[in-house]
């Protein structure tokens, strides 16, 4: 046979060569095989003669066994890369068919060979995830992000499960979120996971790796893992191990060496996962703020076409939100009577890059949009103000409303004042000149008759006359309250203390024979005006004048108590408290004329003067025990 | 030329009875005329034969609520009038309002006196008018007229 024609020289070569060798006869039995050969495909110790798929019965039906027949059949040597499960190497096969049979050899390309595998899984794992990413980007759910993750991590690491674990911070525990593959040839209890590689990976931030969990000493807690046909998993976290959302576990079913690209990939994905649901946790709370709000929201993008309303927004235009995204703001806008005027203050609000807020009316609505840029584009807040403008409205025209009625009564006013000027003209000028002829005729007639008259006669005369001279007195008195309610009150600084003892020093020049007692406290001042708190004081200091006209040692005192009152006080005839009350009415009178004359229109002055002030006035007193009045002035700006 | 006289214009014919009693009881003999309102005594004032005849009243007496032309425009004609402008006038009236004081004298009056309602006080108050216009005080020298 030709392999034991071979000569020496020639099988020394071949014994050498660190290619694997060997020759098959026309029959198909091994003629001849070198020792590279026999180690790699693990052949019997002298296969020679032996059908050769006896010897290599894994190349059966294999494009081994295919390529030789063709070679033989077509006489042509033949060529090819195949992966030898005997071997468990990549194998670059040649083989040269002659009439008396095939010559084989092959030789371990397997470095080769997984270089380009893994050239090609890393361009596929970095298309996957640049897919994976642009899905996401695209707007997708959490769910089906998770259920793309799974089936990448299928069929890039070829895994035959994959768990999607959620960690609960707080409580410390894993959940299952998704999970798939279990049904197929493994079978875990997915309610009572393991869980030690899923912890350690996430607590260490590393990817936890096992290629075979058989011989893993990290993995005899995993021992439930391995009775459910898994032999080897990568778990890796999502997040960090400062802020971990959970893990992702990739299990296979036989031993797997994972290359680092295969670890970075579950490591990527699950970056991306955890990014993502970052991204949509932020989105989901924005749109929740967005959803929330009271305003109608809308936001552009740098074309003005809507990229988000929300339900309001969407309601307003009677149309569903996903309906209007998308679609250019002129679409809306342009319904609108002053939608040119809208359009305009988002292209400002574009252009300058700078918030802005504008009002709108429409169909008896007000609305109130503020504008903020956004990304590259522009923001819209759009609140219905009717409510507010109604009463700005409702408030404007209450003011005027109230100016015309100011004004109106200011009138009324002015018209009141010139009919009381001209009714005090003529009470003083008119009534007073009846007074004057009864006076004075009364006084012709005892002058000129007087001779026939009885002293009774005489003195019912003498009663005409007083009765008009008194009468004189009440006009004159009402005529200078009337003139208080007149007078225009500028407010300056008075003293009060040089007011009273100007007051005082008319009353001794009056009654110059009175020896009175009069304290006024110094420095006391007030702000109104003066002409009027001399009124004020006169008539005050007159009442304690004439009430301690019958008091043995008559004091008067002013001064400022400790509320900041002013005060008059007297140690003279006083008067009941019970009418106290009285005292400021016009023509009240506590006492009889007989005992102390008066016009009863002296307080009603003062109380009239000290109201105008934005004062009040009060009275303390009890008969035969003096009687104090209490009154208060604006203060003396400082 | 007659005897100095007195123009009372005062339309209450108390006030001038009272008036005129005042003058008796004071003595004062000069002649009173009387107009009871101011159109009269402007025509009384303005006549022209009274100008000519420079017999103008050596005092004026004016009431200042009176019919037809007021107390204060009656005034502003005298004062007005180169005839009469120089005419010692005394506002003698019931009213002391504030507004009166202030128009009168602006209109150029030489004295503003309130007619008190006692009837002696009002004795004496024209006696002592009567007394320093009439006596003690020298009149302007006359106008008008063409015998300077």
């Amino acid at each position: 046979m030709a392999d034991s024609t071979l000569r020496p020289d020639l099988s020394l070569v071949l014994e050498r060569i660190t290619d694997g060798f060997f020759a098959l006869d026309a029959q198909w039995r091994i003629a001849y095989i070198n020792a590279q050969a026999r180690k790699l495909l693990h052949a019997p110790v002298d296969p020679i003669g032996t059908f050769w798929l006896d010897v290599f019965p894994n190349a059966r039906g294999r494009l081994f066994e295919r390529e030789y027949h063709r070679a033989m059949r077509d006489q042509r040597p033949v060529q090819f890369v195949e992966y030898s499960v005997t071997a468990q190497l990549w194998l670059e096969v040649k083989a040269y068919p002659s009439a008396d049979g095939l010559s084989v050899y092959f030789r371990d390309v397997t470095p080769r060979i997984e270089a380009q595998r893994e050239v090609e899984r890393t361009r596929r794992r970095q298309q996957a995830l640049i897919d994976f990413g642009r899905s996401a980007l695209a707007g997708t759910t959490y769910d089906r992000m998770l259920a793309d993750a799974i089936e990448l991590l299928r069929e890039i690491l070829e895994a035959s499960v994959v768990d999607v674990y959620h960690y609960d911070r707080l409580a410390g525990t894993f959940s299952i979120v998704c999970s798939a593959g279990w049904d197929e040839g493994v079978a875990l209890d997915p309610a009572r996971p393991p869980l030690d590689h899923v912890a350690a990976a996430v607590r260490t931030g590393e990817p936890f790796v096992s290629s075979d969990l058989r011989i893993d000493p990290r993995a005899r807690a995993l021992a439930q893992l391995e009775r459910s046909g898994v032999l080897s998993c990568v778990a890796t976290v999502i997040g960090t191990t400062q802020a971990p959302h959970g893990a992702i576990v990739v299990y296979h079913a036989q031993t797997r060496t994972f290359s680092v690209g295969d670890v970075r990939f579950a490591q990527a994905l699950s970056q991306s996962i955890a990014e993502f649901s970052s991204a949509m946790e932020s989105n989901r709370l924005m749109t929740q703020v967005l959803e929330s709000m009271a305003d109608a929201f809308v936001a552009v993008d740098a074309d003005l076409c809507i990229t988000y309303v929300n339900q309001r927004m969407a309601e307003y235009w009677a149309q569903t939100q996903s309906e209007m995204i998308g679609l250019p703001l002129s679409t809306f806008t342009g319904t609108l009577p002053h939608g040119a005027y809208v359009l305009k203050q988002y292209k400002e609000a574009l252009r300058d890059r700078r918030p802005l807020t504008f009002e709108t009316e429409h169909l008896g609505r007000w609305h109130e949009t503020r504008l903020y840029p956004f990304g590259a584009g522009v923001a819209g807040y759009v609140r219905d103000i009717t409510a507010r403008k109604t009463e700005q409205d409702r408030v404007l025209g209450l003011n005027v409303e109230l100016e015309r009625r100011v004004e109106e009564r200011t009138k009324q006013l002015e018209a009141a004042n010139k009919e009381l000027e001209s009714f005090s003209y003529s009470v003083s000028h008119d009534l007073r000149a009846p007074l004057r002829a009864i006076d004075g005729f009364s006084q012709a007639l005892l002058e000129d008759y007087g001779d026939g008259f009885d002293d009774r006669a005489r003195s019912y005369l003498d009663r005409v006359r007083r009765a008009a001279q008194r009468m004189a007195d009440l006009i004159d008195a009402l005529l200078k309250l009337a003139k208080v309610a007149r007078t225009p009150i500028g407010f300056s600084n008075v003293d009060i203390s040089a007011t009273a003892s100007a007051a005082v020093a008319e009353l001794r020049d009056g009654e110059p024979d009175r020896t009175v007692e009069v304290r006024i406290e110094p420095g006391l001042t007030a702000s109104g005006e003066p002409h009027l708190l001399h009124i004020v004081l006169a008539n005050l200091l007159g009442n304690a004048w004439k009430f301690t006209r019958h008091t043995p040692h008559p004091q008067v005192r002013v001064g400022k108590n400790g509320e900041g009152e002013f005060y008059v006080a007297d140690n003279g005839a006083g008067f009941d408290a019970a009418y106290a009350h009285k005292l400021f009415g016009a023509f009240a009178r506590l006492h009889s004329g007989d005992e102390y004359e008066g016009t009863g229109i002296g307080l009603a002055t003062v109380a009239r003067i000290i109201h105008r002030h934005g004062g009040s006035l009060r009275a303390e007193g009890a008969i035969e025990n003096g009687a104090t009045f209490y009154f208060t002035l604006p203060e003396v700006e400082t | 030329m007659s005897k100095p006289y007195i123009l009372l214009v005062e339309d209450n014919a108390d006030d001038i009875e009272l008036t005129q009693r005042a003058f008796a009881k004071n003595h004062i003999a000069n002649e009173v005329v009387v107009m009871r309102d101011g159109a009269a005594a402007a025509e009384f004032l303005f006549d022209e034969n009274r100008v000519r005849a420079r017999s103008m009243p050596a005092l004026i007496l004016l009431d200042l609520s009176l019919p037809k032309v007021s107390g204060l425009e009656l005034l502003q004609k005298i004062r007005a009038n180169a005839a009469t402008k120089l005419l010692p006038t005394v506002i003698l009236t019931s009213s002391k309002q504030e507004e009166d004081l202030v128009e009168g004298y602006r209109l150029g009056v030489n004295s503003y006196v309130r007619k008190p309602v006692d009837f002696n006080e009002f004795v004496e108050a024209v006696r002592q008018v009567g007394l320093y216009w009439l006596v003690l005080n020298e009149p302007p020298p006359p106008a008008g007229g063409g015998g300077m």
